[in-house]
């Protein structure tokens, strides 16, 4: 099959071909993922580095479960989406040194800048992901999910594995919590003139 | 976007506009390599089943392709019938065949030319004979 016939095939039909050694299955998947897993890893990480070995495992975790996928189980990009946000978390953990109740605790607020501060030198999406990077990890990463992959909450709570009405709890909790951090620099960052 | 989300996002709303807008793309030497992974951990593609090779054209005819030409199968039968007479009528002669033969195999020069000649009489009459 062509390439420019995949265009259109479902997630799940371009890895059957992936598994059938269709190369150009490879090449779509790849366009199509990459930057979804790469995106999500970056939000959470903010490390250039991390986000793509953390993006690149997820991948080659997909590419050998291709052969044994069964279809109808679970969704591709879902499935994707959960092994980089547990890749993410692993990693968060590891360099705090030990394990905490992530949504339990929040970032620690930096000595040296205030939320004020850093928000100062940033544009509005570098402001939200400094907003972001303030809120515990499970809020963080239900807030990333719901709006900026613009998932819904089923497959949130598919992914993070939690229920329906707990992703819901962490992304209202989220949400408030951004507009405590954000909504004083509205004016600064030319919200309040639109 | 749903409804839903519009009412959850409410005054978030540009703020996350922005950040979807400025979504991290990762590099294209980057995606290279993921390309370039993939298609070293792809499965090669499965070798045809021996139902497939069976389906494949033959490069030639084969004796059930022959025997439609030939007539059918009763045409077969004459065919190997005719062919099983001519072996044992030369291998084994027949007693009332046997003065004939005999005769043939013992000519003179003063023999008619026509007791084993094949060809009619008016055929040699058409040659001048």
């Amino acid at each position: 099959m062509p390439y420019d016939a995949m265009s259109d095939s479902s997630d799940e039909d371009l890895l059957a071909a992936y598994a059938a050694g269709e190369p150009a299955a490879a090449r779509a998947l790849t366009l199509r993922l990459g930057p979804k897993a790469f995106g999500v890893a970056m939000r959470m990480l903010k490390d250039r580095a991390e986000a793509e070995d953390v993006a690149q495992e997820a991948l080659l975790r997909l590419w050998r479960a291709a052969p044994g996928w069964r279809t109808g189980e679970a969704k591709v990009s879902t499935w994707l989406y959960r092994v980089v946000s547990n890749l993410c978390i692993d990693r968060i953990r590891k360099a705090r040194g030990g394990h905490v109740d992530l949504d339990a605790v929040a970032e620690p607020p930096d000595p040296a800048r205030s939320v004020e501060q850093e928000l100062q030198e940033t544009a509005r999406g570098a402001a939200l992901q400094a907003a972001l990077d303030r809120l515990p990890e499970r809020q963080k990463q239900a807030v990333i999910l719901r709006h900026l992959e613009g998932l819904a909450n089923p497959e949130i709570a598919e992914i993070m594995d939690i229920g329906v009405r707990a992703v819901e709890s962490l992304t209202a909790r989220g949400r408030k919590a951004l507009e405590g951090l954000l909504g004083a620099r509205r004016a600064e960052l030319g919200y309040d003139d639109e | 976007m749903s409804e839903k989300r519009r009412a959850e996002e409410a005054g978030l709303g540009p703020w996350f506009e922005a950040g979807r807008a400025e979504a991290p793309a990762p590099s294209g030497d980057w995606l290279a390599r993921m390309e370039a992974m993939a298609l070293e951990e792809q499965p090669a593609a499965p070798m045809p089943e021996v139902a497939d090779l069976a389906a494949r054209p033959r490069r030639g005819p084969r004796l059930h392709d022959l025997i439609p030409a030939l007539g059918g199968w009763p045409a077969v039968a004459g065919l190997a019938a005719a062919c099983a007479a001519g072996v044992w009528l030369g291998a084994v002669t027949p007693a009332g065949l046997s003065g004939w033969t005999s005769g043939t195999t013992s000519l003179t020069a003063s023999d008619s030319y026509t007791t084993f000649e094949p060809a009619s009489g008016f055929d040699v009459a058409m040659l001048g004979y």
